[in-house]
């Protein structure tokens, strides 16, 4: 699959992978992963991005060697996903999409025993679990049981899991779902240092602001394919010609809204006194579109700027377009 | 041998947050043994005909087959609340194979089976007088430990299989029935029916009782041998087909 100079560098190395869920009860089978092909480097934090069923947590699952493919091969670190299952579950960690904790034991007791299933002694994860629980502020609940516990502290339980142990790559689904914007922004910052320390880590998400934050590499699938892969910059060279477009008036000038329609933005919404536009054109069209809109009322604010990883997510997805 | 102990030690801390539960594991049988046992010991007031010895010793056995039972039961009924919780999943990921998970799932509640045979045999022989013979009684927790690892091994196919916990339950239901009433744990077979001799003697939980009849009071049915290879195979099969439907489960 990779050369031998490539493997030393290469944590993730996927290629031609097929999953297809059989139809049951008479249902026709799906096909959730259709060809995929990618790499993922040491070190890097690499973003799955996609609409929902593209396909994301399928390949994290056959990552993470819960589903086996229907074809192709997954390698982690140069282990097989099939051939070499055990190998690949110790080299990784996995927060799962669903909410995953021990109801029934506190939250020190998660932290340990997730500790001792990677290998752990139980003094060492004692005493690493005391340094966790200060990280992702959970001293205080430390010998509550999870149960007990609101759904935000327990994703925070779950996430905090993985900096139980020191496995070379880490999967995280769907991380932020339910936890508060300060806890996201410090965890987000925990795993730049991972990364900076050799980890490999796997997002996937549907906040964008997160991956375009955090990924060095993203890939953006769509019915099971791939649909761009790159990094920021070389993404939003994608699609050079969109742009967002801001505008504020005093009032909207009547009118206007019918006016806009007419120009087939991207995505267009207007809040009381503000228009926010996505629009498809070269940029000398743009700011004539804006100079044009601009007579017809008075305005307080414009704003012209490149697209954000959302316009190109919703450009590449809208259609099922693939390469 | 790491993930082994990993998941003994969390198995171990999950039964040890409910103590009633452990409380009913180890005393169930125990209570079964004073009430229904002496009670059916007074009501047939002779020793049973055919075999020689009083009923609470007969029934001793069968006891401990029926708690060796419930507690794979209860062991495989586990994997419900691990999926409830999303834990299940999560667990499949960590480093250990789909045998050791099995195997270590079972290790902690094979340890309480033994805590309360020694509970139940100790108690039959100090307060009920039973006539033990102490000689026999290593084979007595073999027959403990494989009998509840072979049943955890069996049930845990089903509750793997299944996804809905009330259909897992109406199976098990039906399999106390069927497993506890069509076998040597509540009456001798010998005066039985031709037919439902038959059945009984196809029944695993008729194998293990067998084994634990002879290693407790000594009494020994003339198929012993092919019971005890009957039920390790039995144990096996289960456990193959147990590490299968673990691997499909995700």
């Amino acid at each position: 699959m990779s050369t031998h100079a490539e493997q030393n560098t290469i944590a993730l190395a996927v290629h031609e992978l097929v999953k297809v869920y059989p139809g049951r009860h008479g249902k026709v089978p799906v096909r959730a992963v259709d060809g995929m092909s990618f790499t993922v480097r040491r070190g890097e934090i690499f973003g799955l991005l996609g609409p929902n069923g593209a396909g994301k947590t399928t390949i994290v699952k056959v990552l993470a060697t819960l589903l086996a493919p229907t074809s192709g091969r997954a390698e982690v670190l140069g282990f097989d996903v099939v051939r070499m299952p055990l190998e690949v579950r110790r080299q990784i960690a996995v927060v799962l999409q669903e909410n995953a904790t021990e109801f029934f034991l506190t939250v020190r007791e998660n932290l340990v025993t997730f500790g001792k299933f990677h290998g752990l002694t139980l003094p060492a994860a004692r005493q690493k679990a005391r340094a966790v629980m200060e990280k992702f502020g959970l001293t205080e609940y430390a010998d509550q049981k999870v149960q007990d516990l609101s759904g935000g502290f327990r994703r925070r339980v779950q996430v905090a899991k993985m900096f139980m142990v020191e496995t070379p790559v880490m999967f995280l689904d769907e991380f932020s779902s339910g936890m508060d914007p300060i806890l996201k922004r410090e965890v987000m910052g925990y795993l730049r240092e991972e990364a900076a320390r050799g980890r490999t880590i796997v997002l996937t998400t549907q906040v964008l602001t997160e991956a375009e934050e955090l990924c060095d590499d993203i890939l953006i699938m769509n019915k099971g394919r791939k649909v761009a892969q790159g990094d920021l910059y070389s993404l939003k060279l994608l699609s050079k010609d969109l742009y967002d477009v801001t505008l504020m008036f005093d009032e909207i000038p009547p009118g206007l809204p019918a006016e806009l329609a007419q120009l087939e933005p991207h995505k267009l919404t207007i809040d009381q006194n503000t228009v926010e536009m996505t629009l498809k054109a070269d940029e000398a069209r743009v700011l004539e579109i804006v100079r044009e809109i601009g007579r017809q009322g008075r305005l307080l604010r414009v704003e012209v700027s490149g697209a954000s990883l959302e316009d190109i997510f919703i450009e590449l997805t809208k259609e099922g377009r693939t390469p | 041998m790491g993930g082994l102990e990993a998941i003994l030690y969390r198995e171990a801390k999950i039964r040890l947050t409910n103590l009633t539960y452990m409380f009913f594991d180890l005393f169930y049988p125990l209570a079964y043994f004073l009430l229904f046992g002496i009670m059916m010991n007074y009501a047939l007031a002779t020793p049973l005909v055919s075999l020689g010895v009083n009923y609470k010793a007969f029934f001793l056995p069968g006891v401990l087959g029926m708690a060796c039972f419930t507690i794979a039961t209860n062991t495989a009924w586990g994997f419900f609340v691990d999926r409830d919780n999303g834990i299940f999943y999560e667990m499949l990921t960590y480093p250990l194979s789909r045998a050791q998970f099995l195997v270590g799932k079972v290790s902690f509640n094979i340890f309480l089976a033994v805590i309360q045979a020694l509970l139940t045999v100790g108690l039959a022989a100090v307060l009920l007088g039973v006539e033990l013979r102490v000689e026999l009684l290593p084979l007595l927790f073999v027959g403990v430990v494989l009998g509840t690892s072979g049943w955890f091994f069996f049930f845990a196919i089903f509750a793997l299989r299944i996804r809905r916990n009330d259909i897992f339950n109406t199976i098990t239901n039906v399999f106390y029935f069927i497993f506890l009433f069509c076998s040597s744990i509540f009456y001798p077979l010998e005066p039985l029916p031709e037919w439902f001799r038959t059945a009984a003697l196809a029944n695993p939980l008729t194998w293990q009782v067998d084994l634990l009849r002879y290693s407790s009071i000594g009494l020994r049915t003339d198929y012993l041998v092919a019971e005890c290879a009957g039920f390790i195979v039995f144990s096996l099969v289960a456990f193959w087909f147990g590490v299968r439907a673990l691997n499909r489960a995700a």
